[in-house]
């Protein structure tokens, strides 16, 4: 079967400092992928390059086939991919459901929109009650949470979740995981998450890329990791 | 006379008021501060008359019945700018700001000067609509008919501006675009269309100036567009870069600022208004850097 989503020797540079380097993986339709690894990894490079935010110096990226190099961001949103991003970036000076509603804009099936507006707004009720005012007043929780719907409202196939926990309390992480769980799912997603603690990833489950680097040091199934000595290796190791 | 201050100060401010927010709109999209903005007024004003070196003005497109002028010319205000954004600042949308800037007053020289070529370097009288010049009657006041008109005008485009932002798509994405660019594309927010709107909605209020000026004024100058950027660059600053609102209250601030110390300057320090206009701006932004309404979108992107 094909991989929904496909990353071919990419490499990613910022002036001479290399971010990424020969990185290949697939993810297959309905996977939940978490990348893990310690700061400077690559771990977000590696996700805006996917998104079109970050430009790959070579290598190639290709959802359901189709090669993502080279798009704008906005082409490759329009092709079913959509992002939550480290420090979630809501527009504060936006309602919380004109921030729902920016992602609409390029969805064929305007007609569903209002549908899924009520289905976000029926998994997270604060959002209903808060609908019309500033998203900057909400609270950490509650950003993250409207973060992650904003992306939902684009009808994604492929959704990219930056540090989802970062900043959060641990109760307000779990109701965070339990979401996306219960959303992916629902949808079918194929999800991709960037998670600094593969302990917590373990317990949310999946498989896991452990980063370090710009490279993959290790993939496999997340719970397998967290007793395993790769990790310590990745973390503490002498660079590879 | 305190009534006719009034209208003085509302018809003027109103003008500062959208010319000042034909640069914060862009300003908010692209943190582009576009010098050449004057020149679209200039060139809103030319499109006027035919192409002559001639002293007076032979009516072009200004013969039209005022129903097809307007439109017209507020068409030409909004295409001239949209292809001065596909020409010039497009292929350099990766460069840094300050090329964009310096773009900007390239492209306002070019314009310049293309206009010295095609219409010689002496103003030019100009006779549109001389029939607004006739004074109403309001209370105590005499009011010519054109100040209520610029009026009335100013208030339908801030009504209209601000609904099209409130609640169109277009205006909704450029908002969004406005607080975080890279965002909105990542949502599927075209950058191209975003950008084209905010140059399109900028000269369309470029053209609006310029019918006022030339009906007030009766007259058409290669340099007159220089004078009122000026202002309206002020009034952003003092509004606070890229707060739409900021840029209006700021504009009116200055208009109503200029009409009152015109009237109550005493005689010998009347030329010198606009000292004491700008030693104002400076007081407030002494006080107030970050202007009256800083947004959280003059922050520098990275």
């Amino acid at each position: 079967m094909m991989a929904k989503l496909g990353v071919h020797d990419l490499s990613v540079r910022y002036g001479k400092l290399t971010a990424i380097s020969d990185l290949s993986f697939t993810v297959a339709e309905g996977e939940r992928l978490f990348i893990s690894g310690p700061n400077g990894a690559g771990k977000s490079s590696l996700l805006g390059a996917i998104s079109g935010a970050v430009r790959a110096a070579h290598g190639r990226i290709e959802m359901d086939g189709d090669i993502l190099s080279g798009l704008s961001p906005e082409g490759i949103a329009r092709r079913g991919l959509s992002m939550v991003p480290e420090g979630r970036r809501i527009f504060r000076g936006l309602t919380v459901q004109e921030n729902l509603l920016v992602g609409t804009g390029l969805r064929r099936d305007r007609a569903a929109v209002g549908d899924d507006l009520e289905t976000v707004y029926q998994a997270f009720p604060i959002l209903r009650e808060r609908a019309h005012a500033n998203a900057g007043a909400l609270s950490g929780g509650q950003q993250q949470m409207l973060a992650i719907s904003r992306a939902l409202m684009t009808n994604p196939k492929l959704m990219l979740v930056d540090e989802p926990s970062l900043g959060l309390a641990p109760k307000v992480v779990d109701e965070v995981y339990d979401h996306l769980c219960a959303l992916q799912a629902l949808r079918g997603l194929t999800l991709v998450i960037v998670e600094q603690s593969s302990a917590r990833a373990a317990r949310v489950g999946g498989r896991m890329i452990l980063m370090r680097g710009g490279r993959i040091v290790a993939d496999g199934d997340a719970a397998t990791f967290a007793a395993d000595d790769l990790l310590s290796e990745a973390y503490f190791g002498d660079p590879a | 006379m305190s009534l006719q201050l009034v209208f003085d100060a509302l018809s003027l401010g109103g003008i500062y008021a959208i010319a000042a927010l034909g640069i914060a709109l862009i300003f908010g999209v692209m943190k582009l501060v576009n010098f050449a903005h004057g020149q679209f007024i200039a060139c809103a004003v030319f499109a006027l008359i035919l192409p002559t070196a001639d002293a007076v003005a032979v009516l072009g497109l200004g013969a039209l019945p005022a129903v097809l002028l307007i439109p017209a010319i507020i068409g030409f205000g909004a295409g001239l700018a949209v292809l001065a954004e596909a020409l010039v600042f497009r292929p350099l949308r990766h460069a840094s700001p300050v090329a964009l800037m310096v773009g900007s007053f390239a492209l306002g020289v070019a314009l310049q000067n293309l206009l010295l070529v095609l219409y010689g370097g002496r103003p030019k009288a100009i006779s549109l609509w001389p029939d607004l010049g006739q004074p109403v009657q309001i209370g105590a006041a005499q009011v010519p008919l054109l100040q209520l008109i610029v009026i009335g005008a100013v208030a339908l485009i801030l009504g209209a501006l601000a609904l099209m932002l409130k609640r169109s798509r277009l205006g909704l994405e450029m908002r969004a675009a406005a607080e975080d660019f890279g965002m909105a594309r990542l949502l599927g927010v075209r950058a191209n269309r975003v950008i084209s709107g905010a140059f399109a909605l900028s000269g369309a209020l470029a053209a609006v100036v310029a019918l006022v000026l030339v009906a007030q004024t009766g007259v058409a100058d290669v340099r007159m567009g220089g004078q009122i950027m000026l202002v309206a660059f002020i009034a952003t600053v003092v509004g606070g870069m890229g707060s739409l609102p900021g840029a209006v209250a700021a504009g009116m601030a200055l208009g109503a600022a200029s009409a009152l110390l015109q009237a109550f300057l005493p005689d010998a320090a009347r030329p010198f208004r606009d000292a004491f206009l700008y030693a104002l701006v400076i007081l407030v932004l002494l006080f107030r850097p970050q202007g009256i309404f800083a947004s959280a979108s003059a922050k520098p992107r990275v």
